[in-house]
């Protein structure tokens, strides 16, 4: 085979493979909001509610729990990412990643507080507020900020076609939403912290993505992303839970109770699904760049709609299916590109 | 000072301006770092089409490896660092060498 052929060959190669780890990504992501769901109707998640709803509220008492709810999966993600390391024998590359904290590791731990306590924790409120389907579908708005934020940021080249694709992938994304949201607001009541936290859920990934790319540029991706739920780990159980522990909330109590079979199991396989799709997400950006990673692993927010309908028999509305099905589109239109274009990625 | 971080090093390896075919920094990067082995050794190799992909090297040269030398029949490449690439190792407190 002639050089040009085999260069060609090469590049296809490249970027099916970075299309391929995006791809597995949204179905893992897409996953994740079963055990999200189920979570909440799972001691000591539904008596913590109860119990803390009986004197603050219903609103208060759900984002208080949605925070025990975020650490402990933050703490079966890291755990989860840990043994991944381990197979592929990266403590080493950890360790010399955590060391070189100024120029690399802050951006991980910059991520973690965009991914934490905004994107992951709007979802689990989205959840169980609403319910796991709008909370997967609100958050496919994200790529519109990460693209944004990666143009501006450090250059990354959008193109046209690209561009059309993440449009008409958000034209989903709002169809989904806005039919949720017209229903509830003829039957009167809107779920306003649900909606909130369905947009924290998009803000919070759309910028955690163009963040973490300024570290991943510098970093090996599986050293990063565990750098990053070590951060978020720090984040919650050394500081969030800790302060609204002294404020009187019973964390400690309920956080000590979720160590039961059924509980345990659940947050195990949000920890196994939610750290793979991580691990595909960024293996992603530095082969496909941030803005196409994200397109593709919008198709997330289909996969959960099939399985929280295949596993809960909620069957969705028309205005899911229809954003859905523009999200697939979107999500080809971009899949599809000429490949000879990403050749190089960003301008020298 | 210890080991830094793989991508680092090849960076570093980059800073003197001159073009490096990917072998030659796998296999130094190999020896530094005691990781034998394929799977190693292609890791390494994603490293620098990570960093090549990201902008920061860029691709100047491909021969066939017809001997060999890494993988017979794929290709091999020849990488200078870019401008961004010389930002972001000066972000990481790299120094010119």
């Amino acid at each position: 085979m002639d050089l040009q052929s085999l260069k060609k060959q090469e590049n296809k190669r490249k970027i099916s493979k970075g299309y391929m780890w995006a791809f597995f990504c949204a179905i893992f992501w897409g996953i994740w909001y079963l055990p999200g769901t189920v979570v909440w109707v799972l001691n000591p998640f539904d008596e913590m509610y109860s119990a803390i709803a009986a004197i603050r509220g219903d609103e208060i008492s759900l984002v208080i729990t949605a925070v025990l709810i975020t650490a402990f999966n933050a703490l079966t993600v890291m755990l989860a990412l840990m043994l991944w390391n381990g197979v592929l024998g990266k403590f080493g590359e950890l360790k010399r990643t955590l060391k070189e904290f100024q120029p690399c590791s802050k951006w991980f731990f910059m991520a973690s507080i965009f991914g934490g306590p905004m994107a992951i924790l709007g979802s689990f409120i989205a959840m169980g507020f609403i319910g796991g389907a709008f909370a997967a579908v609100a958050a496919l708005l994200y790529p519109v900020i990460g693209s944004v934020l990666a143009y501006y940021w450090y250059g990354e080249k959008i193109s046209k076609r690209a561009a059309l694709g993440i449009g008409v992938i958000i034209l989903g994304g709002i169809t989904i939403f806005g039919g949720g949201l017209l229903k509830d607001l003829s039957g009167g009541s809107v779920p306003w912290i649900g909606y909130l936290g369905g947009l924290m859920a998009a803000a919070g990934w759309g910028i955690e993505g163009a963040v973490a790319g300024k570290g991943l540029d510098i970093s090996e991706p599986d050293a990063g992303l565990t750098l990053r739920f070590v951060g978020e780990n720090i984040i919650w159980w050394l500081l969030i839970v800790p302060l609204l522990a002294v404020v009187g909330y019973p964390m400690y109590s309920f956080a000590l109770e979720a160590f039961e079979p059924m509980t345990l199991m659940i947050l195990i396989f949000a920890g196994i699904t939610f750290g793979f799709c991580y691990v595909c997400w960024y293996k992603s950006f530095p082969l496909i760049g941030v803005g196409r990673g994200q397109g593709i692993g919008n198709l997330y927010g289909l996969f959960s709609i099939i399985f929280i309908f295949l596993f809960f028999g909620e069957a969705p509305q028309w205005t899911l299916l229809l954003g859905g099905a523009l999200c697939v589109i979107g999500s080809f239109v971009m899949f599809t590109e000429d490949t000879s274009e990403l050749e190089t990625l960003r301008g020298d | 000072m210890g080991l830094r971080p793989i991508k680092f090093r090849i960076l570093e390896l980059f800073l003197d301006e001159k073009a490096h075919w990917n072998y030659e920094i796998v296999s130094k990067i190999q020896n530094e770092y005691d990781m034998q082995g394929n799977f190693k050794r292609d890791s390494i190799n994603f490293d620098i089409l990570e960093l090549a992909s990201g902008g920061m090297l860029k691709d100047v040269e491909q021969k066939v490896d017809e001997e060999g030398i890494y993988k017979q029949g794929f290709l091999l490449h020849r990488y200078m660092i870019t401008d961004f690439g010389k930002t972001r190792s000066s972000d990481a407190c790299l120094r010119y060498v």
